[in-house]
């Protein structure tokens, strides 16, 4: 057991390095040079050139990702553009209101969406399953901003349940970061409870229809327990791996809230920099994205292990 | 008194066809500590018989009639939270496929439990010794070790094992042996068979023995019953039974069963079959369910169903021409 988690925690070193690799090329593949965006309108081909030298650009690739990655495995992400601030300080100050979001949403989305697949999967084909599913397919077809500003025009302007817009840091009380965090969480976990309820729902059915289902009904146990630890634990490695998956529509999800609920986070920084091409920042930024998802992902391997004691690499 | 009446139990199912009569009016009774087997081809309906007899039918589409009388008590009167309490306690299953009947991703030790826990009121400490105590009595070598295993450590027949030790872990008045050994290598089959026979003994309960191979039969049942198409077809001590089949069904399976001794190039010694399959159940059936299969099959067959009458002692067969002797026939 230890083996394997030392083995998978390694394997993801280099995915992490072709990670970085793609993320350094940015520079490269992007159109449009920084140099000559920091010099601006004005400036003569020597300025640019100038610039490009101090900024190392003028030196070969690999000697350029060489330096990168090293810097960058030393927890330097170089300066911005823009702001002249240090990358690391820009993501500290704004990994805060992204980083509530997304767990708010996390934990919002597994406890109502696996609850709603086992109910569909258990009432298979009545009208309880048929609205469950409705209300997935909805949940995914319609875009998080659709969502995000109907439930802001509901809930906040005509209900005044919630603040439209904002962030209120936890530090300043659990109540208030709640409340600006409600709203913005509902709207980026539809997609995601709509995806995790239909893998539920049919990894499930596949389970319902298993002999040791029928092995636990004869023993005596309760609807509750059938479902929930005899049918749910054997359902679970598909549902955990497309919580991992989606992860990744949760962190393109975060953008847009960010933008819809004016959330200063890590979406909004992104998108900023991207307007300026401020490419320090962007990498920063997609780095530590992609980082998460790695992470994320490293962990529910591990968890298959503890799930189905089948499952040994 | 019987441990176990049933009654005009009839299971049917609603299908996109029509409604399939699985179980169509079938009457039987077991005593205390008796071993009643049933037999039958596959599709009888003796399968969803056993199924009903724990209420473990879905329903809808199926729908259980008549009345299944446990210690005197109506189960199909019973909530389904009355039902539960009986189910694993009162009365437990041994399932046919012992790879697929364990959960596999709880440990053994925590499936023998959890019906001690459920319905004993152990904790979980308590279970666990009982457990190991249960894995003992099945026969299973390192049991302290197994309690901690999954299914897909152990062998198929040390899962029947386990599935055993489960169904027996609450000292049920009633065990229903679904095809116990079916999916097991022939060795395996004895040892559980001996198993079952010498567990009988020390714990006492009736046992429900569901099967289609006549040599489990003929080694642990005291009663069979036969099943055909939903119906009884005949019942007998089973002494009596191998000794003067009645029904021409009967008939035809112990004369599908190979003999020691014979030998395949002998004409007469050929395994005979009997020709033809179940009928569907989904359409009413006219005269005689075994008509269209029968050798001796006349018109009062197809027209009229034969009732089920004495043939003997304590032994009764549905059929227009069994004759009340052996001797006859």
């Amino acid at each position: 057991m230890l083996g394997y988690i030392l083995r998978r925690t390694l394997s993801t070193i280099p995915v992490m390095a072709m990670v970085g690799l793609f993320v350094f090329s940015l520079l490269y593949i992007a159109p449009g040079d920084p140099a000559a965006v920091i010099a601006g309108d004005q400036a003569s081909p020597e300025d640019i050139a100038r610039i490009r030298a101090n900024l190392g650009l003028d030196r070969p690739f690999l000697v350029q990702f060489g330096e990168w990655g090293w810097r960058t495995l030393h927890a330097d992400l170089g300066t911005s553009i823009f702001t002249g601030l240090p990358v690391t300080q820009m993501i500290g100050q704004r990994i805060e209101p992204t980083l509530s979001l997304m767990v708010l949403t996390l934990i919002f989305a597994i406890v109502v969406s696996v609850p709603m697949g086992v109910v569909a999967a258990w009432k298979a084909g009545t009208w309880i399953d048929r609205g469950i599913m409705t209300f997935a397919v909805l949940g995914f077809s319609v875009p998080v901003f659709v969502i995000g500003y109907v439930l802001a025009y509901v809930f906040a302007l005509q209900l005044d349940w919630f603040p439209v817009q904002g962030y209120t840091p936890i530090t300043q009380g659990l109540g208030p970061w709640l409340g600006n965090l409600v709203l913005p969480a509902l709207s980026l976990g539809c997609v995601y409870i709509a995806l995790i309820a239909r893998i539920t729902r049919a990894s499930m059915l596949e389970v319902l229809a298993q002999d040791y289902v029928r092995t636990a009904k004869a023993k005596g146990l309760g609807q509750k327990d059938v479902l929930f630890l005899h049918a749910l634990k054997n359902a679970a490695v598909p549902i955990v791996t497309v919580i991992g998956i989606g992860i990744a529509l949760l962190i393109g999800g975060a953008v847009v809230t960010e933008s819809v609920f004016a959330i200063p986070g890590l979406g909004r920084l992104t998108v900023d920099a991207i307007l300026r091409r401020d490419y320090p920042v962007i990498q920063g930024v997609v780095l530590l994205f992609s980082f998460v998802y790695v992470l994320v992902n490293l962990v529910i391997d591990i968890l298959y292990t503890f799930l189905d004691p089948r499952i040994r690499y | 008194m019987a441990l176990l009446e049933v009654e005009n139990l009839q299971v049917h199912f609603r299908t996109p066809v029509g409604v399939n009569r699985a179980v169509d009016g079938v009457s039987f009774h077991v005593n205390e500590g008796e071993t009643l087997a049933i037999v039958g081809e596959s599709g009888c309906g003796k399968s969803v018989t056993s199924m009903s007899l724990l209420r473990l039918i879905p329903e809808p589409p199926g729908k259980i009639a008549g009345a299944i009388r446990f210690g005197g008590k109506d189960l199909l009167a019973l909530s389904e939270k009355e039902m539960r309490a009986i189910r694993g306690n009162d009365i437990s299953m041994i399932f046919q496929e012992p790879m697929t009947s364990l959960n596999p991703v709880l440990t053994v030790g925590r499936q023998i439990g959890e019906t001690l826990r459920l319905h004993q009121g152990l904790d979980a400490k308590a279970a666990e010794d009982k457990a190991v105590e249960m894995l003992t009595l099945v026969g299973i070598p390192a049991p302290a070790r197994r309690v901690r295993e999954y299914p897909h450590q152990l062998s198929g027949g040390m899962r029947q094992r386990v599935m055993i030790a489960i169904a027996l872990a609450c000292n049920p008045k009633l065990l229903i042996a679904d095809e116990p050994t079916t999916a097991l290598d022939v060795t395996i089959q004895a040892q559980i068979l001996d198993l079952m026979r010498d567990l009988k003994q020390r714990v006492g309960a009736a046992i429900v023995l569901i099967t289609h191979d006549l040599g489990v039969v003929a080694e642990v049942a005291e009663r069979v019953m036969v099943m055909y198409a939903g119906r009884k077809v005949e019942e007998a001590p089973v002494r009596e039974l191998f000794a003067n089949p009645r029904h021409p069904y009967t008939q035809g399976l112990l004369g599908a069963v190979p003999k020691l001794g014979s030998s395949l190039t002998q004409e007469s010694s050929r395994l005979a079959e009997i020709p033809g399959q179940v009928p569907s159940l989904t359409r009413p059936i006219v005269g005689c369910v075994f008509a269209g299969r029968c050798a001796i099959a006349t018109d009062i067959c197809r027209a009229y169903a034969p009732a089920l009458e004495p043939k003997g002692p304590r032994h009764a067969a549905a059929c227009h021409y069994a004759l009340k002797e052996a001797a006859a026939a």
